[in-house]
């Protein structure tokens, strides 16, 4: 078995990595962290390497997931301590596991999405965003953009209200192949209904992800 | 934290390519304490990925940040969306590091690759709230220096500058740092650092020579308007370069940079002498690294960077005088790692070609030549000594060994150019198509070839040879572009060039002198930026500022100048005698080569730095 599954957090200005980008940095620490690593047969090899779930750009995370085809020889202990000597400061590897489950049966993901809006919002208007029936949105997809109602895809919402004209969103959005949603368009399609001039800062963090496992909803790991 | 560093962390939500704003990749450097250091914002007046791709920056960033008395952090232009939202959020231009504002370092300091970055380096000033004139700066102002090649005549932009640094700056930027601690204790006003740093041998200030001109609006004389600072400046050069400091990391970016690789410096200047070729006198004389200096640095690079591909970088690889031990040796250490290796500037022979044999193991992709005139005549003027049989043999070995594309880089508007010479290039394209087509179908690759031509237009540049020579007309350079078009028949070559506005402003400020300083102030007024950009350069704009400004720029680009005449930069000494290059402006009209300076010494002036080639 060569197979771990790291898991890290992208924290403060890593945010703004590309999913692109984020390939290539862990390319290239594993290269400077010297852990013999498999790569893919054919033309143009490249590195054995697979992200569980894609982060929008923009948003931080305490629990993102790569699996990484490393060579027999280095233990996860070697594996952690050799990447976070070679990772740039946002990214830092948290845990090296075995995969057990899939990264296809990813349902859902939990965000915390914090707002200052430019004046003050009750609380309850906003969790009437949530209560509507039909949200309608456009989804940008790889054949171009797609009508949704985004109400399909928020599992579940609690508003927070704190201090001043800040407010907090728990939020379990849709994730995974199945159904997944950017949180960003949440926060657009919020703004736009409490008719609120541009929020002043939105910051948005992935928290969890989760995924179906014999019909029950579990933390991925 | 700093205040704006909320308030741009949220901007950038909005803008493209956000990852060029975020500082922090890998070998970056964050100290502590911005507040104790001699501060040095490193600016490159482009975008950050034509800007991280640049050696110079690399090697002075990492030098600077490894006194323990100074941070050097690094600053790009913001491209233009970043622009407007900084605006609007009334953000200052930031550094990457610690996103401190430009204006709260000590040496703001500008390297000028190109004469279509000016003004992006008034715009950065702009945003930074720095006053773009020199005159304008308070006492508590940092101080705005600029090196880099066009810094040998950075007159357009001496109002601007408070110090220029000619030369390599491995040296003179830490003799500036030191003088500036030192300044600093003694509590002495501002034009007294000035002072002190102009006695530092490749320092130039402005502000202390005044400039006469005569009726025609020629220059009468430059002089120093006070006592204490040298009549010439000197540039200056590090004359052992295993010596010098020795650049063993590389930052490694996030996103996709232009230069996305590691970048091995083999040697500075150039042996050859091409009339035209600025870079070819600035540099000299030829200095190199030693093999196993390079094999040594080569390997912190790979460990430190793990990049996946790695370039030799100098003028000329081919002239490298091991090049074969050096390539070997390489191999060695790239191979197993899975590192592609690439040699640009290759010479046209066969040598090189059997090199590109070794290390090409992955694609063969196109190969690049500059003939850069089409005919022997022409190459003989501009002393490019590239034969045709050369070429058409190279070609003939690059087909055969699987290539199929073939990129051919001329100039036109050089010195002496007919009508024959233009059509010349049509003629050579076509005969490197005759050589593919002579090659048995069952060894070349492919059942077609397509050679392309690219043509950029002459910009005479100070401190060559051809510094006296007119510009072509943008109209001749215009017709003659449209000539070749149609001699070129074949569907096989195809022809890309240059616009012709660029070229023409390039000559412009190249050779410019301070009356274009005005000019700059207004271009960036009226919205100019980003002008090596297509889609930003904006030509009317230009010409706008410069008729706001009373200045003709055919003046600096189509006049044919005497010998006698005092040049803008005749006060700035690059090593190469002034008697040199107008032996080699005359040679150039008899149409007769001067040989390398591995052939034989053509006494340029460069053996008075005492290293290099002049002592091999």
């Amino acid at each position: 078995m060569s197979k771990w599954r790291l898991k890290f957090s992208k924290l403060g200005m890593g945010k703004y990595i590309s999913h692109l980008d984020l390939l290539r940095t862990f390319t290239r620490s594993i290269h400077r962290a010297e852990i013999p690593v498999r790569y893919s047969q054919g033309f143009n090899p490249h590195q054995l390497i697979t992200f569980s779930l894609p982060l929008a750009l923009g948003v931080t995370s305490e629990t993102e997931f790569v699996d990484i085809d490393f060579e027999d020889t280095v233990s996860p202990d070697e594996i952690l301590t050799r990447l976070n000597k070679n990772l740039p400061p946002d990214i830092k590897i948290l845990k090296v596991s075995q995969p057990i489950f899939k990264a296809h049966d990813i349902v859902s993901a939990k965000y915390i999405i914090d707002i200052i809006a430019p004046r003050v919002i009750l609380k309850e208007k906003i969790e009437s965003f949530f209560e509507q029936e039909n949200i309608s949105a456009t989804k940008k997809t790889k054949k171009g953009e797609k009508e949704i109602n985004l109400r399909d895809f928020i599992k579940e919402v609690k508003v927070v209200s704190l201090e001043g004209n800040a407010f907090r969103l728990d939020a379990l959005l849709s994730a995974g192949g199945e159904a997944n949603i950017k949180p960003d368009i949440v926060v657009a399609k919020l703004q736009e209904y409490l008719n609120s001039s541009e929020f002043e800062s939105v910051d948005i963090h992935r928290v969890e992800i989760f995924f179906e496992n014999d019909k029950k909803i579990e933390s991925f790991c | 934290m700093n205040v704006y560093e909320r308030k741009f962390e949220q901007v950038l939500k909005k803008v493209q390519k956000p990852a060029r704003y975020i500082g922090n990749e890998f070998n970056s450097v964050h100290k502590e304490n911005f507040e104790k250091f001699v501060k040095f914002a490193f600016c490159f007046p482009d975008v950050y990925e034509v800007g991280m791709s640049h050696l110079g920056m690399k090697i002075l960033y990492h030098m600077m940040n490894e006194r323990i008395d100074t941070v050097c952090e690094r600053v790009f232009a913001p491209w233009v969306d970043m622009e407007e939202e900084l605006r609007k959020a009334d953000i200052p231009l930031l550094s990457l590091e610690s996103h401190m504002p430009v204006s709260s370092f000590d040496i703001v300091g500008f390297t000028l690759q190109y004469e279509m970055s000016y003004s992006n380096i008034l715009n950065m000033l702009d945003l930074a709230n720095i006053p773009l004139k020199s005159k304008d700066r308070g006492e508590n102002m940092p101080f705005v220096c600029a090196g880099g090649p066009c810094a040998y005549n950075g007159e357009p932009l001496a109002d601007i500058v408070d110090f220029f640094i000619l030369g390599e700056g491995e040296e003179v930027n830490n003799e500036i740092i030191d003088a500036f601690k030192e300044w600093k204790e003694s509590g002495e006003n501002r034009i007294s650092y000035l002072e002190r740093i102009s006695r530092i041998e490749g320092v130039y200030v402005p502000s202390f020579y005044d400039v006469k001109y005569k009726d025609d609006g020629t220059i009468e004389s430059v002089k120093p308007n006070r006592t204490g600072v040298p009549e010439k400046i000197k540039k200056r050069i590090v004359k052992e370069l295993d010596n010098g400091y020795i650049l063993d990391k590389m930052i490694v970016p996030f996103m996709d940079i232009v230069h996305d690789r590691i970048t091995l410096e083999i040697f500075r200047g150039c042996i050859r002498g091409c009339r035209f070729c600025q870079a070819g006198y600035l540099y000299r004389p030829v200095r190199e690294h030693s093999t196993d200096k390079l094999i040594e640095t080569a390997q912190k690079l790979i460990d430190n960077t793990g990049y996946e591909e790695m370039s030799l970088s100098s003028l000329s690889t081919s002239d490298f005088t091991c090049l074969q031990e050096l390539v070997d040796r390489l191999l060695e250490i790239t191979v197993d790692k899975r590192i592609n290796l690439s040699l640009p500037s290759l010479r046209v022979d066969n040598f090189s070609m059997e090199l590109m044999e070794k290390v090409q193991t992955v694609k063969k992709s196109g190969l690049t030549f500059a003939p850069e005139a089409g005919t022997q005549r022409l190459r003989d003027v501009i002393n490019k000594n590239v034969l045709e049989e050369d070429l058409l043999r190279t070609a003939g070995i690059a087909f055969g060994g699987g290539y199929n594309r073939i990129k051919l880089y001329f100039m036109i508007g050089l010195p002496t150019e007919t009508m024959e010479d233009v059509e010349g290039i049509a003629d050579l394209a076509e005969k490197v198509i005759d050589v593919f087509y002579q090659i048995p179908k069952e060894i070349r690759k492919g059942r077609s070839v397509t050679v392309t031509v690219s043509t950029s237009s002459f910009v005479p540049k100070p401190f060559t040879p051809f510094q006296w020579e007119p510009q072509n007309r943008i109209e001749d350079l215009v017709a003659k572009q449209k000539f070749l078009k149609e001699r070129i028949k074949t569907r096989s070559i195809s022809y890309n060039w240059h616009q012709s506005h660029v070229s023409f402003l390039e000559a412009v400020f190249a050779k410019g002198d301070r009356r274009l300083g005005n000019v700059l102030v207004e271009a960036q007024r009226l919205g100019c930026r980003f002008d090596g950009w297509d889609e930003h350069f904006d030509y009317e704009k230009w010409l706008d500022a410069f008729k706001k400004c009373g200045v003709d720029p055919e003046f600096y680009a189509y006049r044919k100048i005497d010998h006698s005449e005092t040049l803008p930069w005749d006060h700035i000494d690059i090593g190469v005698s002034k008697q040199f290059l107008v032996k080699e402006h005359d040679k150039a009209y008899e149409e007769k080569t001067t040989p390398s300076c591995r052939e034989k010494c053509s006494g340029c002036g460069a053996t008075s730095f005492g290293g290099g080639v002049c002592f091999e």
